[in-house]
């Protein structure tokens, strides 16, 4: 069997090619923050949960008595859902999000997304997310072959920990992953100006990529990494060290990356698109019901989402910005004996913004007599990629999806 | 089975000589980054005696292992210990141990078994771990996969703790199956739900993973078309017996010792899997094959890795020959993107290229800047190449550069990136200083200042 991680190894250096290093975009935008999908100025945030996000508990189907019945010690009672119509309500932990959905009508939510066969293995399945496609080798990225098709600048909020996903992979300029603009200082001891100047002469002059082309791609990979980010650091560092933001965001590390998106939206540096995850949705024990680990995590998710959204929306941004979220797949129906769930498939996604058209869109899955516990997908995740490359990047979904992949209507 | 000449014996000839950079290669694979004495005793002593040495390892001296069981006794580093006090004792182990291959080798099963302090938060479960990794890591792997299935820090990571009949948790099942042995493909969902009845009844009493046969589901199970009523190890033998498992773990010590630059070839996978298998699962023979293969020493192989942040960080104390703590390495190696025994998932490190980003290569170059530059006062003259170099009498520029080279890159980058590095030398002679500069202030900023340039040359971030 061909080794998909092997091969995806061999294609990123590939992938980097010889692009010109500076992602940082010119100057700040001149376009009128229009919104229009497509327009000069659309900003795509993509948020991963990690892990496999329990969609039942997340949107919850609070008339259906086998919910209960499935969940004796995690089901959420009805009385502390927030009811977002439809008979459905989202987990207490999501208010801040279920207000943005009665209040703003800025939330879509997409029910039981998924794909055909799909697999319960974490890494495989998030490849197939990532790569849009359920081939058996994969090797680029749905973003990184939009950006192939559109150059956009982009950027992975990252920790240090976190590899570049494979969604950014194939991109034609390699995706910058930063954590915090204060890290993104290149530092050198020097007795003067002008022996600082000198050594970073030798650092960006030692840094040529080799011109030898049988040079293995490794060194290759180095000194481009090297020049792309000495050139880059001066101007990341300066960007926003005024930033203020208009409301409170809240004091966890996922909040923190989205008001770094958002530092660097009000920079004008012209980044498009954002790459963001949270982990630890693996819950396979222990999970909780109303309050718990669960809990703890969309909590995270729906308070960062909400501050960022509202901080945006003071600044007069908030129709530049979609914010889509996934997870690679949801969990089983019925709890397991760990009072946790077992990895599943379909799942809700979300996306957030001024622009998008709120409500919820399809079915909730039926969630007994299932194939092992599974809930099925009601509609192909790359109907929703194919709205957001369509009618919110430009970009043509065809080549990156291939054909068979309609967009959903998730933009007003 | 026919030969393969890629993983035939190497031996130097005239043409293919046994010199400075085949031994830095092999001692920066096989350990974590060489010295100028560990560099001149491998060309001295040529490469059967070095390949020898690095295989057996030297007895740890009585020092050593006093004070190694000292820190990691239960009062120096509690169950509630943090988790950097945990990966500085590590540290501390890899830069003075005497066997630094077995080292390495605990390193690469760490990253297979893939077990976080995140979750397990208990420094005693995360050493019992270690310690049945480093026992068995150039030893039996048979031993290995069936230990790992009741280690305590294993347990609780992927909720074997949490498995009883009639509610069986399929979290351990499927890595052992996807990520341990098997790898992706070579089961089935029905394989792994059946796996997971196997394994329940396993809990921790007293620090030790025990069986209770009143907590195990002792009905028949189906697994890999073979029914009965397996237990936990059962199901990681029947995993060895596929030798699916035999290649998903020689492409992973491919990946670990030749290349990630490359797929291997069919061949040299099909030619180590059955020298796992026919070893009885014997870790040490397939590395030994390797490490002694033409395949190891040829252009394929060299500098065909990117460094993974814990060799870049010892490598250079270790080149330095710096008498640093490992605590504050500890908590600088979390902006490299490494933290030993706190792998990002059960996956582990993704490795290559994942490595660098513009992050964590401003993180590596400040780390190499704190470490040379004598005023960090995490490092202060603790780690100082301006002291280096004067022990080693190495007190012209060129000498100097040279001498640099040497360590850290066996003298084999561009004549370009030489030259830069003595005209920078010669420009800094001129270069204004603050004025409460002593002239030996000076000099040692000259010297420091180009041994960083010398740690941010792209070759140095390649193993």
């Amino acid at each position: 069997m061909p080794d998909r991680r092997d091969f995806l190894r061999r294609s990123t250096l590939l992938g980097f090619g010889a692009s010109v290093p500076g992602f940082v975009g010119r100057s700040a935008l001149h376009a009128q923050p229009t919104g229009a999908g497509g327009s000069a100025d659309t900003v795509l945030v993509v948020v991963q949960l990690t892990g496999g996000n329990d969609g039942l508990n997340t949107v919850v189907p609070y008339r259906n008595a086998d919910y209960y019945r499935l969940r004796p010690t995690i089901g959420v009672p009805r009385e502390q859902l927030k009811p977002i119509g439809n008979d459905l309500g989202f987990h207490p932990g999501m208010d801040m999000l279920a207000r943005l959905f009665n209040d703003r009508g800025a939330v879509a939510v997409v029910q039981g997304v998924g794909y055909p066969n799909p697999s319960q293995s974490h890494f495989r399945s998030m490849d197939v997310w990532h790569a849009a496609s359920t081939a058996e080798s994969l090797s680029e990225g749905w973003i990184g072959k939009a950006l192939k098709a559109r150059p956009l600048p982009a950027f992975h909020l990252t920790r240090p920990n976190e590899a570049a996903p494979l969604a950014l992979a194939g991109a034609p300029v390699r995706v910058p992953s930063v954590a915090s603009l204060d890290d993104f200082r290149l530092r050198l001891a020097s007795a003067s100006g002008a022996d600082q100047a000198a050594q970073r002469g030798v650092m960006t002059g030692t840094a040529q990529p080799p011109a030898d082309p049988r040079t293995p791609g490794l060194l290759d990979f180095v000194a481009r990494t090297q020049l792309n980010t000495y050139s880059s650091s001066d101007r990341l560092a300066a960007v926003g060290r005024t930033y203020e933001p208009r409301v409170p965001y809240p004091e966890t590390a996922f909040a923190t990356k989205l008001k770094l998106a958002a530092q660097l939206i009000d920079a004008g540096v012209g980044a498009r698109v954002f790459y963001v995850s949270l982990d630890g949705f693996d819950t396979h024990a222990g999970q909780g019901g109303a309050v718990g680990q669960h809990a703890t995590l969309l909590k995270q998710f729906a308070d960062g989402v909400s501050a960022f959204y509202r901080d945006l929306s003071e600044r007069g941004q908030k129709d530049r910005v979609c914010v889509l979220t996934f997870s690679e797949f949801g969990r089983r129906a019925h709890e397991n004996g760990s009072r946790g769930t077992d990895h599943g498939s379909g799942a809700p996604v979300f996306l957030v913004g001024g622009k998008v058209k709120g409500g919820v869109v399809g079915e909730h899955p039926p969630i007994v007599n299932l194939t092992d516990g599974n809930l099925p997908h009601a509609t192909d995740f790359r109907r929703v990629y194919a709205a957001v490359l369509d009618r919110w990047l430009g970009v043509d979904s065809r080549v990156v999806l291939g054909d068979g992949f309609p967009p959903l209507e998730l933009f007003s | 089975m026919t030969p393969i000449p890629a993983l035939q014996p190497y031996s130097p000839t005239p043409a293919d000589p046994w010199d400075r950079r085949k031994a830095g290669h092999l001692l920066r694979r096989t350990g974590f980054g060489p010295t100028h004495a560990e560099l001149e005793a491998a060309v001295r002593d040529g490469f059967e005696a070095t390949v020898s040495r690095v295989l057996t390892g030297r007895p740890e001296t009585d020092d050593f292992t006093r004070t190694s069981d000292f820190m990691a006794s239960e009062r120096s580093l509690p169950a509630g210990a943090p988790l950097p006090r945990l990966t500085a004792w590590w540290l501390d182990r890899m830069l003075k141990t005497g066997h630094p291959l077995r080292e390495k080798l605990a390193l690469f099963w760490h990253n297979h078994f893939a077990t976080s302090h995140a979750k397990v938060l208990n420094a005693r479960h995360m050493l019992g771990q270690y310690r049945l990794i480093h026992r068995h890591a150039l030893g039996s792997f048979r031993d290995l996969l069936v230990g790992i299935g009741t280690d305590p820090a294993m347990m609780v990571w992927l909720d074997t703790t949490e498995s009883v009949r009639g509610r069986p948790n399929e979290n351990y099942a499927r890595e052992l199956m996807e990520l341990f042995s098997l790898g992706i493909g070579n089961y089935t969902e029905a394989d792994i739900r059946e796996a997971a009845r196997a394994f329940t009844g396993y809990e921790i009493v007293n620090g030790s993973g025990t069986f209770n046969s009143r907590k195990h589901d002792p009905t028949p199970k189906t697994v890999f078309d073979r029914t009965g009523p397996f237990r936990g190890d059962d199901v990681a033998r029947m995993c060895l017996d596929n030798p699916a498992t035999s290649r998903f773990v020689v492409r992973k010590l491919y990946r670990f010792l030749v290349s990630e630059a490359e797929v291997p070839a069919a061949d040299v996978v099909e030619g180590l899997a059955a020298r796992l298998r026919d070893s009885g699962y014997d870790t040490g023979s397939v590395v030994a094959t390797i490490l002694r293969s033409k395949l190891f020493y040829s252009a394929a192989a060299y500098r065909a890795r990117i460094k993974p942040p814990v060799e870049f960080a010892l490598g250079i104390v270790r080149g330095l020959e710096a008498t640093v703590g490992t605590l504050p390495l500890a908590d600088a190696l979390p902006a490299l993107g490494q933290v030993p025994f706190a792998p990002p998932s059960v996956k582990g490190w993704d490795g290559g290229p994942a490595w660098l980003n513009a992050q964590t290569l401003l993180a590596r170059n400040n780390l190499a800047l704190a470490l040379t530059s004598t005023d960090d006062p995490r490092f202060a003259r603790r780690s100082d190449p301006a002291a280096l170099l004067a022990r080693h009498g190495k007190t012209q520029d060129g000498a100097a550069v040279d001498f640099l080279l040497g360590v850290f890159l066996q003298g084999d980058v561009p004549a370009a990136s030489r030259d830069r590095l003595l005209e920078y030398l010669d420009r800094a002679k001129t270069v204004r200083t603050p004025g409460y500069w002593s002239a030996a202030d000076a000099a040692g900023h000259r010297v420091r200042a180009v041994t960083h340039l010398v740690l941010t040359l792209p070759e140095f971030q390649l193993d």
